[in-house]
């Protein structure tokens, strides 16, 4: 496979100077990174959808200890309880709320996307919106919620 | 070495394999979003419950058997989305396939556990360590 030449040419109406031949023998812009792009919203969901997915794999090692603890018997679960009731573990558990609601809501972007429809600037900025700050007042809605029902305190 | 490439509907099929991978990836997504949906309201019910309230909650085979199927698409889910992941920034072939195998080991036994735990409440065995059925 041949490299894309770095010099700039072929393209007659090249006014960017970044035409090159592709390997495939087109000519074509190289494509454009990070550096060169204005930053968009839907690069941010993009990423953060990486990043919820790691987060995520850690979270469900959480709800695996919850289970194990759980088999473990009534002690080994008020252990765990205490250790979640904690505000470090209330911290993690909301946390595992804004993460899972940003899983919910980024997948189905992710997904839309993927049959190929919400494409246009509009709706993939809107979608992209939803899908990076919804997850947080969805999660303070939750543990507002949790906290006056009594469900949870501190 | 390939043959002219194919087309459908005017959009390139895959010269080799990898389309399957990813349409499984996104079949699994599809499954998850509902299930997540099911997962936060349940954390909401189990929020702050003690032993009991959840032990009861798992003897339910609807509530034991969601939670199974959510774990295990969220591990299958998870392994192929990490296999991307890691493609895309782990530049030498020999460290990543060893990272894609060491993971998805991890994965099978975090999955094969969770389910080993779940069959157990559900089923109401004994405390661990104990035997089947004890």
């Amino acid at each position: 496979m041949t490299q894309p030449s770095p010099t700039p040419g072929g393209a007659s109406s090249d006014r960017t100077g970044r035409f090159v031949t592709q390997p495939n023998g087109h000519i074509a812009p190289l494509s454009p990174h990070m550096s060169i792009w204005r930053w968009h919203v839907t690069m941010t969901a993009s990423i953060l959808f990486r990043a919820t997915i790691i987060a995520a794999t850690v979270g469900a090692v959480f709800v695996i200890g919850w289970l194990g603890a759980m088999a473990f018997g009534a002690e080994h679960y008020a252990c765990f309880a205490s250790l979640a009731g904690s505000p470090l573990g209330l911290f993690i558990g909301f946390g595992l709320t804004v993460v899972l609601f940003s899983f919910i809501l980024n997948g189905a972007r992710h997904t839309y996307n993927d049959t190929g429809n919400g494409l246009t600037v509009k709706s993939a900025t809107l979608l992209s919106n939803i899908a990076v700050w919804a997850p947080v007042p969805l999660a303070v809605l939750f543990w507002v919620v949790l906290f006056a029902v009594g469900r949870v305190s501190l | 070495m390939s043959s002219a490439a194919k087309f459908k509907n005017n959009v390139k099929v895959s010269e080799r394999h990898g389309a399957g991978e990813w349409l499984i990836e996104r079949v699994l997504l599809v499954a998850l979003l509902p299930l997540g949906l099911w997962a936060a309201s349940t954390g909401f019910t189990l929020a702050g419950a003690g032993y009991d309230a959840v032990l009861a909650w798992f003897a339910n085979p609807l509530n034991a058997g969601l939670l199974a199927i959510t774990v295990v698409v969220f591990f299958g889910y998870v392994s192929l989305a990490w296999k991307v992941i890691l493609e895309d920034y782990v530049p030498n072939a020999g460290t990543r396939g060893l990272l894609v195998i060491l993971l998805n080991i991890v994965f099978l036994v975090l999955a094969a556990a969770s389910v080993f735990f779940i069959v157990r409440l559900a089923l109401g065995s004994a405390p661990l360590p104990a035997g089947f059925g004890a």
